[in-house]
């Protein structure tokens, strides 16, 4: 089969996989992108966070079967060093990760918030950053969502992002 | 002076047995061999090479970054000494030499009072027992991540190596241009002389080698231009792009993946098991029976292709199972058993008195009225975010294992005896570490993990531990229970303070499964389970903090802040109530007690302004409903309070603001000391709130996130850090935030409710 990840058709070998293999282990063990984190296996964590036609998705639990046809984007793709995701410089500038572990995942989730709500309240965040962090970096998260959402507003967004911007 | 006695005597002996020398001022330096030799690179010292194209720094890194910024902090320590920039020091994971062994963190684990070890002010046995220790721990040459000890460690040592390598350098460029070196400068690793000549550090590494340093004098706090500033962390590009390499995303060619299923019951084996469903599942390669490594319960584990494979392969294994053969523990009775252990200890004066003031039984007996309060705290698992594993490959007799691992060196030692060959055929590779709190300083899973590759034909393996195997297997926090008793005068004031905890004792159950070959036959008195009580800085005039150790059968570990952990909730509590007896105000009574604390003192008064807590500064009203709590605690040499505000809200306190104030010594990064504050007091208040370990016949019975809650988001208060300007040596960050959040959100909900809580967690 096929799937579509960061913009790419990638050919997964049947017999690597089965229907009811969840993405997060296809992209990591089959794909060998580590990026998207194994947290709890249960949905109740949030490390293994991707986006799945622009909705943030606990890939822990979702079945390949579950995504043909779906574009599905990971961490690897939200930015880089050189072209960084408005909410990874923000990240940087308020000085968010500790460990890092969790920290994909929570930016999958917030690239996910963002889209949907270019002005997120406090209670926006509380509501749709339900990941958790083990090191405490949630205040630092709170204040680097708004600072790119800010960022956003004003239109300092790189051009490139259809793959992880919902359209709207 | 009978405890003081059996530490020193203990120590003593190991000194001996490694031999009495002198600890020569730079016997940690390491000779210019030290590191391994690489094309274009040239070592000065056992810490420091220099890169001889471009002047770069490679800094041997021998602590594991778990999160704690020490990655960072070290490299910052090397950078002020040889006036480069951050980002011209690189890190390499340093060797398994001695010299890179932890020191600090072994000394700071004698149960001395802070108080007879202040620095420069150390009684002669305090002095004493630090040397020995010093001296033991040198010889061992330990490399342990943990203590909250890397930048006291690493403080002389990392920044004398630096100077001297920048002395030797500035030696060779004087000697090449004929020029005094006095007359030389430095700007980010460039040599010059006001005269015209330059060039960076690589044009003399190779002169620099066979230069005698001559005399190297340190900085002084005032010429630092790095040490004291918020630099940005050096780590954090790798973990907001997903690139950081975690033990878990390590991928060889012709990698297996293993997930390891234990025996439910703690300390229980498999009888029976059928592995013929598991061995039919498409990507199921076989089954491997661990037996018990290094503490760990009996275990099977089923390799497969992937994780998801195995773990089907897991879930198929059809088993029997039996419980520990010594009989089945239930936490319940265990904290029975505590109660009754220190109830005992606390009237008939027993126990190990890890601090006497005074005479207690006096001032018992004078009293105008005492107060007896029980205080107990549950078992906790680490939850790391990262889940337990570890990536092993065994080939032709050789070893090499990629670990997040707080312990390189015993790491090695473990797959050394996991795989039956000499510690020298054992590589070990560090990765980053997604948490560790302790928990990796355990090495259960490394010979786990080589255990299965030895017999994977070549192939490596990455085990990892479903969240349900960590949770229920791990080395958890021990269970505590402490009986509080004060001696009060007529004013309500307290003239006898004690304290008898029971509760296990953690290091030498750590020792015994971890560094087996310094196991001794007896256990001396471990500071772990009385830390956070005995080393009370309020000004009681009679004390006795005695603790009984008990073995209570759970396997039990170091957890951030360790000891400190509850035993802050049982102190700040009961001082707390103190405080109400003697109708006072919480934070006046405390600082009342602080008259030979100034230091104490001093981040108390800052909590208590920067919170606006009424009579100190411009007092910040509360709105109705809400209410302030306050905590003091010090541990692993800091000092922290900690005000919050909160609410009660369907039975559960909503935080919503934190102050924490600290004096850390010397402020290496305070943005990273903030960091690591907001982290301790999240870890703690996870605790406080929801935090405990269920054990019934030997199964515990929490199994992941959704019944071990953690705090989120929307439980997370806004947390302000403020720093107690210091000229001491820098002490502990990565645990001090975590011990006072939990006393100072229970005082806080008491003001609320009324009702005093006495035990943990803080929601039933």
């Amino acid at each position: 089969m096929e799937l579509s990840i960061n913009g790419q058709m990638r050919p997964i070998a049947d017999a690597a996989v089965d229907p009811n293999m969840p993405l997060l282990w296809v992209l990591r063990d089959v794909l060998n992108m580590t990026g998207t984190k194994f947290g709890c296996g249960v949905a109740a964590c949030g490390a293994c966070t991707v986006q799945v036609e622009g909705q943030a998705v606990r890939s822990c639990v979702t079945p390949l079967a579950a995504l043909t046809g779906k574009r599905i984007v990971t961490i690897e793709a939200l930015g880089s060093a050189e072209q960084p995701h408005p909410l990874q410089t923000a990240w940087l500038a308020h000085q968010v990760p500790q460990c890092g572990y969790c920290q994909s995942g929570m930016l999958m989730a917030a690239a996910a918030l963002l889209a949907n709500n270019p002005n997120p309240s406090d209670a926006d965040i509380d509501a749709g950053i339900t990941n958790i962090c083990r090191c405490g970096t949630y205040p630092r998260i709170r204040e680097a969502i708004k600072t790119a959402a800010a960022a956003l507003r004003a239109g300092n967004a790189p051009a490139r992002r259809p793959a992880v911007v919902r359209s709207a | 002076m009978k405890r003081r006695a059996l530490v020193l005597s203990g120590l003593g002996a190991a000194a001996l047995v490694v031999g009495w020398g002198a600890l020569p001022p730079r016997s940690r330096q390491g000779g210019a061999d030290t590191m391994p030799v690489v094309q274009g690179e040239i070592g000065l010292n056992g810490w420091i090479k220099i890169g001889v194209d471009d002047g770069g720094i490679v800094l041997a890194m021998n602590r594991s970054e778990m999160g704690q910024g020490v990655h960072t902090a070290l490299a910052m320590l090397v950078a002020e000494e040889l006036d480069v920039a951050l980002d011209k020091v690189r890190l390499v994971q340093a060797g398994p030499e001695k010299l890179y062994g932890n020191v600090a963190g072994f000394v700071a684990a004698l149960p001395f009072h802070p108080a007879d070890s202040e620095p420069g002010h150390e009684t002669r046995i305090v002095k004493t027992g630090q040397w020995l220790m010093a001296k033991v721990a040198s010889e061992f040459g330990i490399n342990m991540t943990g203590g909250s000890s890397t930048v006291a460690d690493a403080w002389d040592l990392l920044r004398l190596a630096a100077a001297t390598a920048r002395a030797q350098l500035l030696g060779a460029a004087s000697l090449e241009w004929r020029l005094p070196a006095a007359e030389l400068s430095v700007t980010n690793g460039v040599i010059s002389h006001p005269s015209g000549p330059q060039g960076h550090y690589g044009l003399f590494a190779k002169a620099a080698a066979a230069t005698p340093p001559g005399d190297v004098v340190l900085k002084t706090p005032k010429q630092w231009a790095l040490i004291g500033t918020p630099a940005k962390r050096i780590d954090l590009q790798a973990k907001v792009d997903g690139s950081a390499l975690f033990g878990i995303d390590v991928r060889l060619p012709g990698q297996l993946y293993a997930v390891v299923r234990h025996a439910p019951a703690l300390g229980g084996s498999y009888g029976a098991v059928n592995v013929e469903a598991a061995l039919k599942l498409p990507g199921v390669e076989r089954v491997v029976r661990l037996g018990t490594y290094a503490g760990s319960t009996d275990a099977l584990a089923v390799v497969g292709t992937s994780y998801w494979h195995a773990k089907q392969g897991a879930q198929a294994l059809q088993v029997e199972w039996q419980a520990p053969p010594a009989g089945v523990v239930n936490s319940v009775a265990i904290d029975q058993a505590l109660e009754r252990s220190a109830r005992a200890a606390a009237a008939s004066g027993g126990g190990f008195a890890f601090y006497r003031r005074g005479d207690v039984k006096d001032a018992a007996a004078n009293a105008a009225r005492t107060v007896e309060q029980v205080y107990r705290a549950p078992y906790l698992a680490h939850a790391t975010m990262e889940p337990i594993n570890c990536t092993a490959r065994v080939t032709d007799g050789r070893v090499e294992i990629w670990a997040p691992t707080q312990m390189p060196g015993t790491a090695r030692a473990a797959a050394a005896r996991a795989a039956g060959v000499a510690i020298e055929a054992v590589t070990v590779h560090v990765t980053y570490l997604g948490g560790g709190f302790g928990r990796r300083l355990d090495v259960d899973f490394i010979g786990q993990a080589v255990r299965i590759a030895v017999e994977t034909g070549g192939r490596p393996v990455q085990l990892i531990w479903p969240r349900e195997e960590d949770i229920a297997h791990d080395f958890y926090r021990p269970a505590g229970v402490a009986v509080m008793q004060a001696s009060l005068d007529a004013q309500g004031l307290p003239t006898g303070l004690a304290i008898t905890s029971a509760g296990d004792a953690i290091t030498p159950r750590w020792i015994e499964r971890g560094l087996p070959a310094l196991a001794g036959p007896i256990d001396t008195p471990d500071k772990t389970t009385s830390e956070g009580l005995f080393d009370l800085p309020y000004g009681i005039a009679n004390q006795r903090i005695a603790g009984v150790a008990t073995k209570s059968g759970v396997p039990i570990g170091f957890w951030r802040s360790v000891g400190h952990s509850h035993n802050a909730f049982f102190s700040e509590c009961f001082v707390d109530e103190l405080a109400s007896e003697a109708k006072q105000d919480p934070l006046a009574f405390r600082l009342a007690l602080l008259r030979e604390a100034p230091r104490h003192a001093a981040v108390l008064r800052l909590a208590a302004e920067k919170s606006g807590w009424p009579g100190f500064g411009k007092a910040q009203p509360l709105p109705a409903g809400v209410a302030r709590g306050v905590a003091l605690h010090e541990s692993f040499g800091s000092i922290v309070a900690q005000v919050v505000e909160l609410s009660m809200a369907g039975g559960k306190p909503k935080l919503r603001r934190v102050v924490c104030t600290a004096d850390v010594g010397t402020v290496v990064n305070p943005m990273i000391v903030a960091q690591q504050m907001e982290g301790g007091v999240l870890f703690g208040l996870s605790a406080a709130l929801y935090g405990r370990i269920d054990i019934e016949a030997s199964v515990v019975r929490q199994t992941n996130f959704p019944n071990y809650p953690v705090v989120r988001m929307s439980e997370s208060p806004r947390i302000e850090t403020y720093l107690v300007p210091s000229t001491r040596p820098p002490s502990g960050v990565g645990e001090p935030g975590t011990p006072p959040i939990a006393p100072a959100v229970a005082n806080a909900m008491f003001v609320l409710s009324g009702q005093r809580i006495r035990a943990l967690p803080l929601i039933a």
